[in-house]
């Protein structure tokens, strides 16, 4: 439900039981059960079996599905992957729309076959390489699938195949970064990605870390982010979402440009600042964010009721 | 991980008396070649008298040995500058992807006529204009004899309208830099460059100073820097490679990760950090660099008639 609105996508292991039992408590806008990297070559089939329970138990709390899915796999992961429920797709590493226009065949197949309505499920390409980063629009032209949002171009698979350290001071990913986010936003999708915040450290357990990731996206107009650990899930929740000040000057100001429309006008002061078309498609951006990630939050709010009285009749 | 272990590329002039001495002595990984048409004779019959001996006394040290050709007058150059030892090209002001077309059809022929292997000879691209930036990709595409990207700083700042004075608190180049790495990678190439401010002041600095500014020019994506000074050149071969306590700790790092993979663990923690398939890639792929760079190091030593250090 309201896929748009993912302020924190947190990784989830399905085999392990002390993360994919508790997600649902977590307050995740997104989990992003995890058939890749985090799972041992011994265990995927495993895993792939345990992907169609695991939605039930991550979404418990009203948050989406995603399913992370391997490159060399996809043949294999995808029959596991696509079911009712699963909202997106990740296929990583992705380099070219060939590969895109493949998984698409097999996720229309499979959406025919299980009841999903064909091209409800996203599909992300995630760019990890330098290829993927260049290639990124005829990547995201590929195939008819609308996707909300999408970012890439940095993280530890492009460190490698760029051959740095990751975790400088320094914005080593500037133009694959910024390439895939320009190339998202030309085709009206929203980046997930574009700034650089330091973290020298290279952890990813630190809550300071991410209000301060937070600041920085939400000053860009980026709302979505990705988390490796827990303590980054109420950080991105509540700072990538507008703030009551935000939301109250989105309403004065397209009051007031609607006011000035009617007199003809399209340019204005409001509160000693001047108002003009970009400031009314500002406001009516923050007004429609806001919108869903109240409806996102109300909707969390009342699967947690649910999920947590269930859990009480059980207990 | 880098096509070539290229650290140093160390531009001589043909000209200079002292070439073979300096080439032999700067233990550089590559000899860029740079000449002068002489406008009191035929530069070109001028030049190809005097290149074969360039280039050997270029290579005697080990080096691979680039010449520096003007794109807009490329074909007479190329003529005049194409004989066996060389190694490649560096092409300057190219303005898109034509140019590469162009001088390699040039290869073709000259490779043909010169007892050269047929695709052997490299076209690097020394980018220093901004069509050369907003071209890059095509340039790279243009020919599989495409190898590395150098970002000409000072010259390219020129181009950009900028102060070419390192005046600024921040790298002013920073994502044409990103931009360059990101597309030669993409075609299985590398970039060569240095951080700033010393990618513009190209000064004889100090070692300490040297060595971070190879550093931050690792950690930004380049494989090798273009070296005005021979004093340059160790801190780039030692720098533009993984260093020893890398090594040691990436050996470390496939060790841990094959016991957790036995005990079906696909993330093993190890010194507070947690050790995945990724990192374990990154640790094959560091080790075999170590190798090929310890491996070009042995090649110079044997040239010189010294054991590696």
């Amino acid at each position: 439900m309201n896929e748009r609105v993912a302020r924190c996508s947190m990784f989830v292991t399905p085999t392990n039981p002390r993360f994919i039992d508790k997600a649902w408590t977590r307050g995740g806008d997104v989990y992003i059960l995890d058939i890749e990297d985090s799972i041992a070559p011994a265990e995927k089939e495993r895993c792939r079996r345990l992907i169609r329970e695991s939605i039930h138990k991550a979404s418990k709390g009203g948050a989406s599905i995603y399913v992370r899915i391997n490159k060399p796999f996809v043949d294999a992961d995808l029959p596991y992957a696509v079911w009712p429920g699963v909202d997106r797709i990740m296929l990583p590493k992705t380099e070219s729309a060939a590969e895109m226009r493949h998984a698409h065949e097999i996720i229309s197949r499979l959406e025919r076959e299980r009841g999903i309505p064909e091209g409800y499920i996203e599909l992300s390409p995630m760019i990890e390489s330098a290829l993927g980063a260049v290639n990124i629009y005829e990547i995201l032209t590929a195939v008819p699938r609308k996707i909300w949002s999408q970012g890439g171009g940095g993280g530890y698979d492009m460190a490698v195949n760029l051959g740095i350290e990751m975790f400088a001071d320094f914005d080593q990913y500037a133009f694959p970064v910024a390439n895939v986010a320009l190339a998202s936003m030309a085709l009206g999708i929203e980046a997930t990605g574009g700034v650089f915040v330091p973290n020298p450290s290279g952890r990813v357990g630190q809550s300071d870390q991410a209000v301060k990731q937070a600041e920085a996206l939400h000053a860009a107009g980026i709302h979505h982010a990705g988390a490796l650990h827990p303590a980054f899930i109420h950080p991105l929740v509540s700072g990538l979402s507008p703030t009551p000040d935000e939301i109250t000057w989105a309403r004065k100001v397209i009051d007031e440009c609607t006011r000035l429309a009617d007199m003809g006008e399209s340019v204005g002061t409001l509160e000693g600042k001047i108002i003009d078309e970009y400031e009314y498609d500002m406001a009516l951006r923050t007004r429609d964010w806001a919108a869903a990630c109240a409806a996102k939050d109300r909707f969390k709010a009342s699967a947690l009721s649910r999920a947590q009285a269930g859990a009480q009749q059980q207990g | 991980m880098p096509r070539y272990i290229r650290r140093s590329s160390y531009p001589l002039a043909i000209e200079d008396p002292q070439l073979a001495e300096k080439a032999y002595g700067s233990w550089a990984d590559a000899i860029i070649l740079d000449f002068t048409r002489r406008a009191d004779r035929d530069w070109q019959q001028d030049l190809k008298s005097r290149m074969p001996a360039a280039i050997h006394d270029a290579a005697r040290g080990g080096a691979e040995v680039f010449v520096r050709i003007n794109s807009g007058a490329a074909a007479a150059e190329l003529e005049s500058t194409i004989f066996s030892g060389i190694t490649g090209i560096v092409l300057r002001g190219v303005p898109g992807a034509e140019d590469i077309q162009k001088a390699s059809q040039c290869l073709d022929a000259l490779e043909q006529d010169r007892g050269i292997v047929g695709g052997s000879l490299e076209i690097d691209v020394e980018i220093d204009t901004a069509a050369g930036v907003w071209r890059s990709l095509e340039i790279a595409r243009a020919s599989p004899r495409f190898g590395t990207f150098w970002a000409n700083e000072q010259v390219l700042c020129k181009n950009l309208g900028m102060s070419s004075d390192p005046v600024l608190e921040f790298e002013p180049l920073e994502y044409i830099k990103s931009q360059l790495i990101t597309v030669a990678t993409s075609v299985g190439g590398q970039a060569q460059g240095m951080s700033y401010p010393l990618s513009l002041t190209q000064e004889d600095t100090g070692e300490d100073e040297l060595r971070k500014a190879v550093r931050r020019a690792r950690d930004t994506g380049f494989k090798g820097a273009v070296c005005p000074h021979a004093s340059w050149i160790k801190a780039c071969n030692e720098g533009f490679r993984p260093s020893p306590e890398e090594t040691a700790h990436y050996v470390k790092v496939i060790e841990v990760f094959a016991e957790g993979l036995k005990r079906g663990m696909a993330s093993v923690p190890m010194d507070g950090k947690m050790i995945d398939v990724p990192v374990d890639l990154r640790a094959k792929l560091y080790l075999e660099w170590a190798r090929r760079a310890q491996a070009r190091d042995e090649e110079k030593a044997r040239a010189h008639g010294k054991p590696a250090a």
